[in-house]
């Protein structure tokens, strides 16, 4: 039963309980996320040569980034295309989580698992699918040139195919996010609103969006960040001219074995990603938010 | 608005049905009228290749939900229960995982496990590169249904004399087991189907998805129109169920009608 010796003490310690159960995961967490973050950015100062990596302390791989165009290119087209899908992503996805939680009624629950549920089926399975719908042997395609028309140009290899691609892979993301937030939202405060004479756009733009903030900045960074890494849409829907830097980094640790040089453009993704997170965290004011915390229920 | 909702199942789901229907189909370019064959099924339950794939995905997923689970579940109770300085600390390190991509994930590890521990990459250190994004997943999903929990029928155990362990496995466990089965689900299918943090730590040992992705580098075939739609298959599966369970109320897995 309960003694009083030092072991009882430390079982009864609610401090050392949380340890013991939050710990490990914590723990594991640090060495296995932040540990190898660290180390890519030790590795990203140090010098590769014939597939080794020396210790010799220099900024040449930063360098190189900044200087060759090339790697400039990626860094900006992947940017660019990660800005762009996010805002798509955005504008597609806020009607339909609004129209799921304010409309869906009983059939809530199944229209979102079912938005849900092809995100789970894998990258590389969804990019397969894609490219049978919108690929150069696709349906599209293929029908157009059964009626005796041309294909489509622009959805072959293209940068919007690639585009096109990856708002497909992260739509669920989005919607899932703002939907979530949506869920604990009050729509009766857009009936008030109605009441006091403003117009349904007025209502959204002043109260429906500010409230919901957090689940569209949550989405927005849950989808741009894996965007701005991403190496196997670009590669098998995009173009020579669709090049990431997801790509290039792949290579890196791939092909070339470049691994300094690799571990350089791995920490100026990871800071890219960093600086977006800071830069909407100010924005975020828990306390507008619908979200009174589920914990104190 | 309707119609814009179902534009966007439209879109996400016309792929994923062409694909089944056409995994179906003799000729895979244009297969209409369809000409049904399973000749693409059997050529891929016959391949020693996607057979050895799948052997290694399934202890791959396995091993990888199994830890996250674990991890994730002991996390979200220590969150929950027992207050702490430390809370907002651990909270942060559970869901950071989220906020960084795959391919930083797989090639971190990858650097980390070569250079800094000396390990060659196999298949423990894929299980556990898979099990950092699986926690954060399976702490989210379990932590949902953990804030409903009534944590005084703990303190009741107690008072009557049970050991935290014994009250774990006796009240705890039989109330919140639907959440921990979701994680595992989650986590699983997660690892299942991932290419990038798992491709960079395996070396050469092939996964389905890293099959797939070496199939489709030389364009599309018809073996992965049916590894697709039978991994769609497997995926809507999983779903139906814990819908169906959740809208049947047989088991909550936290939902309370959303």
């Amino acid at each position: 039963m309960s003694g009083l010796g030092p072991l009882s003490t430390f079982k009864r310690n609610p401090e050392l309980r949380f340890v013991g159960l939050a710990g490990p995961g914590a723990i594991f967490i640090v060495v296995s996320l932040l540990l190898p973050l660290l180390s890519i950015v030790v590795f990203s100062f140090w010098r590769t040569e014939s597939y080794e990596l020396y210790a010799d302390w220099t900024f040449d791989n930063y360098r190189t980034l900044l200087s060759e165009a090339a790697y400039r290119t990626f860094f900006l087209r992947s940017l660019i295309t990660a800005i762009i899908v996010t805002v798509v992503c955005m504008l597609c996805g806020w009607p339909v989580a609004y129209f799921i939680a304010r409309h869906g009624g009983r059939y809530r629950l199944l229209l979102v698992l079912a938005l849900a549920a092809p995100f789970f089926t894998g990258a590389i399975l969804r990019i397969t699918a894609l490219q049978g719908l919108l690929g150069p042997i696709g349906l599209i395609n293929m029908a157009l040139n059964v009626v005796g028309l041309a294909p489509i140009e622009a959805l072959m290899y293209t940068q919007l195919a690639s585009g096109l691609g990856l708002v497909y892979l992260f739509v669920p993301f989005m919607v899932t996010a703002i939907y979530l937030s949506l869920v604990n939202f009050n729509f009766e405060l857009l009936e008030v609103a109605k009441i006091n004479g403003a117009r349904p756009w007025r209502a959204f733009f002043e109260i429906t969006w500010p409230l919901n903030w957090i689940g569209t900045a949550i989405g927005m960074i849950l989808v741009f960040i894996p965007c701005l890494a991403n190496a196997l849409t670009p590669r098998f829907l995009g173009g020579p001219d669709a090049t990431s830097f997801g790509m290039s980094l792949s290579q890196q640790f791939g092909e070339t074995g470049t691994w300094a040089l690799g571990s350089a453009m791995g920490v100026s993704l990871f800071g890219a990603s960093v600086l977006v997170i800071l830069c909407l965290k100010p924005t975020i004011r828990l306390k507008r938010s619908g979200f009174t915390g589920a914990m104190t229920q | 608005m309707s119609v814009g909702l179902g534009t966007m199942y439209v879109f996400l789901y016309a792929p994923i049905f062409y694909v089944i229907y056409t995994s179906f189909a003799a000729d895979i370019v244009w297969p209409f009228p369809l000409s049904f064959t399973v000749a693409a099924y059997a050529d891929l339950f016959d391949s020693s290749l996607y057979g050895e794939a799948l052997a290694n995905s399934l202890k791959l997923a396995t091993g990888s939900a199994a830890l996250s689970t674990i991890l994730a579940a002991a996390g979200a109770i220590g969150v929950l229960r027992y207050r702490s300085r430390r809370r907002g600390l651990v909270l942060f390190l559970f869901i950071a995982p989220l906020f960084v991509a795959d391919l930083l994930i797989g090639i971190s590890i990858l650097a980390f496990n070569a250079r800094v521990l000396g390990l060659p990459g196999n298949l423990y250190s894929a299980m556990a590169a898979n099990a950092v994004q699986g926690t954060s997943f399976g702490f989210l999903i379990i932590l949902a249904q953990l804030v409903r929990y009534n944590w005084d029928m703990d303190d009741a155990a107690m008072v009557f004399g049970a050991r935290p362990w014994r009250c774990f496995i006796e009240i705890t466990l039989p109330t919140i087991w639907p959440s921990l089965l979701g994680a595992y689900l989650i986590s699983f299918i997660l690892a299942f189907n991932n290419l990038e943090i798992s491709f960079y730590n395996l070396g050469a040992i092939p996964t389905l998805p890293s099959v797939a992705w070496g199939s489709l580098r030389f364009g599309l075939g018809p073996e992965l129109f049916a590894l697709a739609a039978l991994v769609n298959l497997f995926v809507f599966t999983v779903f139906a169920i814990m819908y169906g369970l959740m809208r049947t109320g047989l088991v909550k897995f936290g939902y309370r009608g959303l």
